[in-house]
């Protein structure tokens, strides 16, 4: 499955990279194919192209705080979670998904 | 109700987001400038030192800037674009009427939900290009002017002052069971929500002026991941290979003031971990906050070493911190060892 994913934290410096690291990680695992964007304080990331969004079955918002430039995944099935969820369960992220 | 909650933290961290720099930048060009002119009783004296004075100027108009930005964003979070101008707007005259952060807090709250409410208005679509332009902001704008102006604003400067001088004359024994608090808070997620609460306050006190409650939370920030760190150095055979090696890095993470080092070990066993770092995050900023440490900058562990005052002190309570965590939770790992050995670490 082709995925998409957007991480962000209130600080941005340490939270965002480390979900979005595990993310990659456990896509892999499951074999997914995703593409993680990070939201930090270093501004956006690793940005999804318009293609990017186009493609994916669907977008994964591990976030605390507002995501910026949402009404890019209009028309895209978005699930979202507390970045909690990335850091120490993103197996159950990935098993919500294929159910 | 849950779901609700969660939004408004979201709002507001938001809104946080954006604002950390400024206090950044403010409360670090100010601490120069005042570390490096002539101390006198009434304050640090510039008037030999224009460049001084210039520094510190710039760091105050970065302190001005950071009430609309906290304000803006959280409007803006809530209500996006046309949730700017109310909340930039609200933030500037909370700093105007001396409501400070609290105030801009409220206001962008409020700023959003009314924007919200605006753009449900339903308008013909002749309208509707004139909303976001000019109806939306020039209402939303005079209605959060004139609620913070003269409404929430008087009663909420009043009480930041009553709060300010409270925390400015605190006696020790009150100001370490604040630091307690304070502490625990900052280890029992490692960087989560009610870490950045704690974190939170205390930074914003420094834009009020206060760095002793940012000191003790400068402390209690390093020690969950020195203290973990230091665990798996002590005693290699109690943890795996990749525990061993997340323990360097956590290290390293807790040299530079990021508590989200220990969260591997946190994730790995939350039972031992967690009461072992709390005790020494707690224990870390208690103190400080009796040592007097204060820190200028929103940022904690040894990397801000210059920005605090009292350094004796702070470099005191970051290796009491440490030390009490690596022993408790050495300890503990004793006691029920045998399956602790094999317990495998997830990142």
């Amino acid at each position: 499955m082709k995925i998409v994913a957007v991480t962000a934290c209130p600080t941005g410096i340490a939270h965002t990279y480390m979900a979005a690291a595990r993310l990659e990680k456990t896509a892999k695992n499951f074999g997914h194919e995703i593409k993680v964007e990070t939201q930090g304080a270093m501004g956006i990331e690793n940005k999804l192209t318009e293609s990017d969004i186009r493609q994916a079955q669907i977008a994964i918002f591990a976030v605390d705080i507002e995501v910026e430039g949402k009404e890019r995944f209009h028309g895209v099935k978005v699930i979202q979670v507390p970045l909690q969820d990335a850091l120490k369960n993103p197996e159950g992220i990935f098993s919500k998904i294929q159910r | 109700m849950l779901e609700q909650l969660q939004k408004l933290r979201q709002h507001l961290l938001t809104g946080v987001s954006y604002a950390i720099p400024f206090i950044a930048c403010g409360g670090l060009l100010i601490a120069t400038a005042i570390a490096l002119a002539p101390m006198t009783p009434s304050g640090p004296d510039f008037s030999h030192a224009p460049r001084l004075q210039l520094i510190s100027d710039i760091g105050s108009a970065s302190f001005a800037l950071m009430l609309p930005v906290l304000a803006g964003y959280i409007s803006y979070s809530i209500a996006g674009k046309p949730g700017l101008v109310p909340g930039f707007l609200g933030g500037y005259l909370s700093g105007q009427v001396k409501a400070g952060f609290l105030g801009a807090i409220l206001i962008g709250l409020v700023a959003g939900y009314i924007v919200e409410a605006l753009k449900k208005i339903p308008v013909s679509k002749y309208l509707r290009p004139v909303m976001p332009i000019l109806v939306i902001p020039i209402t939303s704008g005079a209605i959060i002017g004139v609620l913070m102006l003269k409404v929430i604003g008087v009663p909420i400067a009043l009480f930041m002052d009553h709060a300010n001088r409270a925390l400015a004359f605190m006696s020790t024994g009150n100001g370490v069971v604040l630091a307690l608090i304070l502490g625990a808070m900052i280890a029992f997620d490692m960087g989560g929500p009610v870490n950045k609460t704690a974190f939170f306050f205390g930074a914003a006190m420094i834009s009020q002026g206060n760095y002793r409650i940012m000191g003790a939370c400068a402390a209690a920030i390093c020690t969950p991941p020195l203290g973990m760190g230091l665990a798996t150095l002590i005693r290699k055979k109690l943890w795996s290979v990749e525990e061993q090696e997340a323990g360097l890095a956590a290290i390293a993470m807790g040299l530079i003031g990021i508590t989200e080092g220990a969260i591997p070990f946190a994730a790995a066993d939350p039972i031992r971990v967690i009461p072992s770092i709390i005790a020494g995050s707690a224990v870390a900023a208690a103190i400080a906050m009796a040592g007097g440490v204060g820190d200028h900058a929103p940022h904690g562990g040894p990397i801000v070493f210059f920005a605090v005052d009292h350094r004796f002190a702070y470099v005191f309570a970051i290796v009491a911190g440490t030390l009490l965590t690596a022993l408790l939770i050495v300890l503990l790992k004793l006691r029920s060892n045998g399956f602790a050995e094999v317990e495998e670490d997830p990142a």
